[in-house]
């Protein structure tokens, strides 16, 4: 749907974006995470050639992107972090208005029903320029969904909504993905990426850190995992067993709690609990817990870069 | 071109048509424009009063040279500021979410110039009717091919206000440009008219060097001047010379073509975003 290949962007001596490889998947709800300045935003005015890039390509639909391609950017749905309206308009003009430049058919019976979808349907006579920040961060969705677009780019969206307005976008995205659109959105926000996302890229100072599934990430930055488990009842024993083994890091016992820090390069749940089982324990529950998306994403931005890079290489 | 980029020109255009139909500057420049007029008229009135004659081919030709010219003054201004304006409110970047291009952005502006034209164009007609009907000075059938040829001329003062939009970042920015480009051209002018009035025994060789210098800048500029086109027009239209008034539209359209395609080519280069992003 999206691909770019070593895409950069220059401005003098500063490099915004440097060597961009990013693929998304048709049907996906992609994450575009970073800290301020990682260079997002500036990436996604380049697929919507609104930045033109100073090196790399972009692909957009298959089909490589030269220069600005007006067919193509009317089949994506585009919401910024601000909403930007011509202070002289109601709701219903500006939505009027964008309806007709994508030629939507129906646009009056369209406009009404995204509006009730998100509430506004008894402010469509007003001027958007009055409106809240979350209101208008509202009808910047409708707009965006206006047309149908088969791609929707999202760059901050929840940015400045309550959180009933969040929750209500975040609806909004996972309806529309669930009818076919991918989605690609760029936040900093972690849990509303953590909530709706199949896959994250993410970056730091224009350059690619990781693009993968989440809990891949994780576990790509974690050598190690605890699990949790709960016993039957506390026998002695079970720790020499289980310290004998290979990809257990060490073990602690607690009255009839383990805890087991276990290698993450694969699944070792059902060998400890087989390894129990043999000595004549009765594990009752078992935990993992590992490292959180929130955590990862620092470790990734802030602490282990050089990590990150031997693990890719 | 095809149906989309016709209907994102047409579109956009509306939209802003709308916007100047409804609010009040363009009806200011009509108003002073007819008030203006309407001074003269009663110049000529008074003077036939006084005189018993007006010796002119077409009474009405001067006013309403004077009344285009306010109009396409308030025109150009309103060209100048759009476009820096769209920047300056970020909609541009809104619009260039979707299927507008640089060709048709540029295009809708121009569109909508056009459009505010003839809609003054009916104003001024409806005056001029009425003020010959009233008055009793001869309404010259040339007065509907002067105003068709202001159509041309006016489409160069659009274009040229357009172009200048382009080449700055805020409204401010664009109307001081556009009043030191238009000043600079006018006191080009004027000194250079007055100079070459003056006999050149009476003038020093510093003056007359002067005066040899303008006349070879005053030659080149005048063609980059959109009002050069209108002052030429009109007086084309006004004697009733088909050769020039012919080569006046013509001229005026290719100067419309040459400010257009420079104002694609310079929105196109420097992007429609104020600044960058991340």
């Amino acid at each position: 749907m999206i691909k770019t290949v070593n895409l950069g962007k220059e401005y003098g001596d500063f490099r915004a974006v440097r060597d961009l490889s990013i693929n998304l998947r048709e049907g996906e709800i992609y994450g575009f995470l970073g800290p301020n300045g990682a260079g997002k935003t500036t990436t996604i005015l380049m697929i919507l050639s609104i930045l033109r890039p100073t090196m790399g390509h972009i692909y957009l639909f298959g089909e490589q992107l030269n220069g600005s391609r007006a067919e193509i950017r009317s089949r994506i749905g585009v919401v910024s972090e601000k909403q930007y309206f011509y202070p002289e308009m109601t709701m219903r003009e500006y939505l009027d208005f964008f309806g007709e430049l994508y030629q939507v058919r129906n646009r009056r019976q369209r406009i009404g029903e995204l509006a009730e979808r998100v509430e506004l349907a008894n402010v469509l006579d007003k001027r958007v320029g009055a409106f809240s920040r979350g209101m208008q961060q509202k009808v910047g969705f409708v707009r965006a969904l206006l047309h149908e677009p088969e791609l929707l780019i999202l760059d901050e969206p929840v940015s400045g909504l309550d959180p009933m307005g969040i929750r209500q976008v975040r609806g909004l995205i996972e309806e529309e993905n669930k009818r076919g659109k991918t989605v690609f959105i760029s936040s900093h926000l972690l849990s509303e990426i953590e909530k709706l996302c199949d896959r994250v890229a993410i970056m730091n100072n224009g350059r690619l850190l990781a693009e993968d599934r989440m809990e891949n990430l994780v576990r790509r930055l974690t050598e190690e995992s605890e699990l949790d488990i709960e016993l039957a009842e506390g026998k002695p024993g079970a720790i020499d067993e289980l310290e004998g083994l290979d990809f257990i890091n060490g073990v602690s016992i607690d009255g009839k709690f383990l805890r087991v820090k276990v290698k993450t390069d694969q699944d070792y749940r059902l060998d400890v609990v087989q390894t129990l089982i043999s000595q004549g324990h009765v594990p009752v529950g078992i935990q993992v817990r590992s490292m959180s998306f929130e955590e990862a994403f620092v470790t990734i931005t802030k602490e282990n870069i050089s990590l990150l890079a031997k693990v890719d290489s | 071109m095809d149906a989309l980029k016709l209907n994102t020109i047409w579109v956009l255009a509306k939209r802003e048509l709308r916007s100047t139909v409804y609010g009040v500057g363009i009806y200011l420049a009509i108003l002073i424009s007819l008030i203006i007029s309407s001074v003269i008229l009663q110049n000529y009135l008074r003077a036939v009063s006084r005189d018993r004659m007006l010796i002119t081919a077409s009474p009405l030709s001067y006013p309403l040279f004077i009344a285009t010219t306010i109009c396409a003054i308030y025109l150009a201004l309103a060209s100048v500021t759009s476009i820096a304006r769209d920047k300056d409110m970020q909609t541009l970047e809104v619009l260039f979410y979707g299927p507008v291009d640089h060709t048709s952005y540029i295009l809708s502006k121009y569109l909508k110039g056009l459009l505010s034209y003839i809609f003054i164009i009916l104003f001024l007609a409806v005056y001029f009717a009425v003020a010959s009907i009233t008055s009793n000075l001869g309404l010259s059938v040339k007065l509907p091919g002067v105003l068709l040829l202001s159509l041309f001329l006016t489409s160069c003062v659009i274009t040229f206000g357009i172009f200048v939009s382009t080449l700055t970042e805020s409204v401010r920015a664009s109307i001081l440009l556009f009043i030191g480009i238009v000043g600079g051209l006018i006191a080009i002018h004027v000194t250079h008219g007055m100079l070459i009035k003056m006999e050149e025994a009476n003038l020093s060789p510093p003056l007359i060097y002067l005066r040899n210098t303008l006349s070879i800048i005053n030659a080149g500029v005048k063609w980059a001047s959109p009002f050069y086109y209108l002052t030429e027009g009109m007086e084309a239209a006004s004697i009733g010379s088909v050769a020039k008034y012919t080569l006046s539209a013509v001229s005026s359209i290719i100067y419309s073509i040459i400010a257009l395609v420079l104002s694609i080519l310079v929105i196109t280069k420097k992007g429609v975003k104020k600044t960058a992003g991340e």
